[in-house]
């Protein structure tokens, strides 16, 4: 099996790796590198390395009713590409991401923008908007999926109190990809504001004072000089988010189960009810391989684009 | 001018303090309507708990019978197994990340860049993108249903050792150059004079780590099946999906399971956010 054969190769690669210089004390003997590094490594190359081998391996064999796996080379990705289905849940992850990555940065941005002046109870502000990052994606959902219960749910109690009426949300095949875009940045936007405050504060003061000087508007300020100096913590926020948002799984597994009629079926929940409820495990592995690459893909391309824009600039 | 100017600072702090509020209401409201919901009597939750007016957020009777109540289902198990494996990757994750970031940061030895390059790389793929696969493995491993299942594939952490790499680089090396000269071993140095040292992110990596365990849930979902080895998120959205669910119930055991999140969070907030943070953005 491909998969157990890469682990004993780094470890028959390790003891070569270190340099013998029995003089330098400063320098350890392999047995001490090896049991500084070997564990986390083994790790990372068993729990990390390996599944990508074998999601790739894997995703080439295709099983009978049997049960039984035999080498079909790219049918499964064949069988994929020719299903509705897949592209259905392809498009509808596309959608959800390329609505929720900028709104969630816009959003935490504004937020970062807010409290990153000091003043009486911006401290609480800060916090309070932290907190929702703290309840998991999971309870998360449940939170939400009774909050927006369509009898029970007080949320629909407000919205016919004050006269818009009753919304189904995630029963609505409209409603539902978008209520799930809505909770997800209810919860996320405060942990991006962390990173983004962090580069905010970063940002040299000399550059708003000279403004200043010069008679810069505040909106001047913020598009010459904040955005430009916030590339780079930008860039990593982005990525950082595609990448969560790729995998969004709890909310559609405890809500939606993927509907209503499609409406919510992201390629992870995808990858899921394949392996684990119509037990077809290259395809399943299939989907994994093609969410790698995806996410893989629009990560280069992603710090390729802010990059390019710092290059132009210097 | 001046006096013109004064009065747009003014506007536009009176508008920066309007949208911070709005906006912590939306954030809180939910949380504040869960708790209160967790304190009222089960006949009450809905009965006004979703009615517009303030009997949705302020209770006429308290009680604490939902959380009573909990004591005989399997939720405290869950608790258990949670803290658990929380706990435990926490400890072993951060000495296994920690003397792999000691070696990056103090060693010299071949192919560091690359296998540095490799932990990198590991510490961008965001886990979740692996589960199913990784099922098979852990399966043909013979884990599956297990504690160790849950455990050992979350102990190794690129970011966390990225962070102690970056915490040992900056020490000066005379230290652990004056203690190599008077005889001390290398992991007398590492564990006696570098980990005390690095307390900060030794807390930010703890935390990192119980948090990632905690709050998993795919994983779980799929790695332990049985109720001996459940965890407190895969417990409570089971308890969803069951037919007549208990709402009071599913309301104090999702508040304790936020509390259990939030106390690491607020204790060492500022270490968490710092070290964190700034290491994230190198």
């Amino acid at each position: 099996m491909s998969d157990r054969a890469s682990a004993p190769v780094a470890v028959s690669e390790a003891p070569r790796i270190a340099r013998r210089r029995s003089s330098d004390p400063m320098q350890p003997r392999t047995l001490v590198l090896l049991a500084f590094l070997l564990p986390a490594l083994a790790f990372l190359v068993l729990f990390r390395l390996t599944p990508i081998v074998i999601a790739i391996g894997g995703s080439l064999f295709t099983q009978n009713l049997a049960g039984e796996t035999s080498f079909g080379g790219l049918t499964n990705f064949a069988q994929l590409f020719g299903d509705e289905r897949f592209w259905n849940s392809l498009k509808v992850t596309l959608t959800f991401n390329i609505i929720i990555n900028p709104l969630q940065i816009a959003i935490a941005f504004c937020y970062a923008l807010l409290v990153m002046a000091p003043g009486k109870g911006v401290t609480f502000f800060r916090a309070a908007f932290f907190l929702p990052m703290t309840l998991s994606t999971g309870l998360t959902a449940v939170l939400w999926n009774i909050m927006l219960d369509s009898n029970l749910g007080p949320v629909n109690a407000i919205l016919e109190g004050i006269g818009i009426g009753r919304q189904p949300f995630f029963l609505s095949e409209h409603q539902a990809l978008g209520t799930m875009i809505a909770i997800a940045t209810w919860k996320g936007c405060g942990y991006w504001m962390i990173f983004l405050l962090a580069g905010l504060y970063r940002i040299p003061g000399e550059l708003y004072e000279a403004a200043r000087i010069d008679g810069a508007s505040r909106w001047h300020q913020l598009v010459h000089i904040t955005l430009p100096q916030m590339r780079r913590p930008l860039a990593f926020v982005f990525v950082a988010d595609t990448a969560i948002n790729f995998l969004f799984f709890a909310p559609v597994y405890i809500i939606t189960k993927g509907g209503p009629n499609g409406a919510t079926d992201l390629l992870m929940f995808r990858a899921y009810e394949n392996a684990f409820t119509f037990i077809n495990w290259g395809r399943s592995l299939a989907l994994s391989t093609i969410i790698l690459v995806i996410i893989g893909v629009i990560a280069a391309i992603e710090l390729r684009l802010f990059r390019d824009k710092e290059g132009a600039e210097a | 001018m001046s006096v013109d100017r004064r009065s747009t600072v003014l506007a536009l702090g009176t508008a920066r303090y309007i949208t911070m509020s709005l906006i912590a209401l939306v954030l809180l409201l939910p949380l504040i309507w869960l708790v209160v919901s967790s304190l009222r009597p089960p006949a009450d939750i809905f009965a006004h708990g979703s009615r517009l007016g303030w009997s949705m957020l302020i209770p006429d009777r308290l009680t604490l019978e939902n959380y009573t109540s909990l004591l005989g289902t399997g939720f405290p198990r869950a608790v258990g197994n949670s803290l658990f494996v929380a706990l435990t990757t926490m400890v072993v994750g951060v000495v296994v990340n920690a003397a792999a970031g000691f070696a990056f940061a103090v060693f010299d030895f071949r192919f560091k860049n690359v296998i540095f390059a490799f932990v990198l790389a590991a510490a961008m793929m965001p886990f979740e993108a692996i589960v199913i696969p990784l099922y098979i493995l852990v399966q043909s491993l013979g884990l599956i249903d297990s504690y160790a299942a849950l455990i050992l594939p979350d102990l190794a952490n690129g970011f966390v050792i990225f962070m102690f790499r970056q915490f040992f680089a900056g020490l000066p090396r005379e230290l652990y150059e004056a203690a190599r000269v008077d005889g001390a071993s290398w992991g007398h140095i590492w564990l006696k004079i570098a980990l005390p040292i690095s307390w900060p992110v030794v807390l930010t990596g703890g935390i990192m780590l119980f948090m990632h365990q905690f709050e998993a849930f795919f994983w779980p979902l799929v790695a332990t099946p049985s109720p001996e080895h459940t965890v407190v998120q895969v417990a409570i959205a089971r308890n969803i999906s069951l037919e007549g669910t208990e709402w009071g119930r599913l309301f104090s055991s999702t508040t304790l399971a936020g509390l259990v999140a939030l106390v690491p969070f607020l204790l060492f907030q500022k270490f968490y956010i710092r070290n964190f943070v700034t290491s994230g953005l190198k």
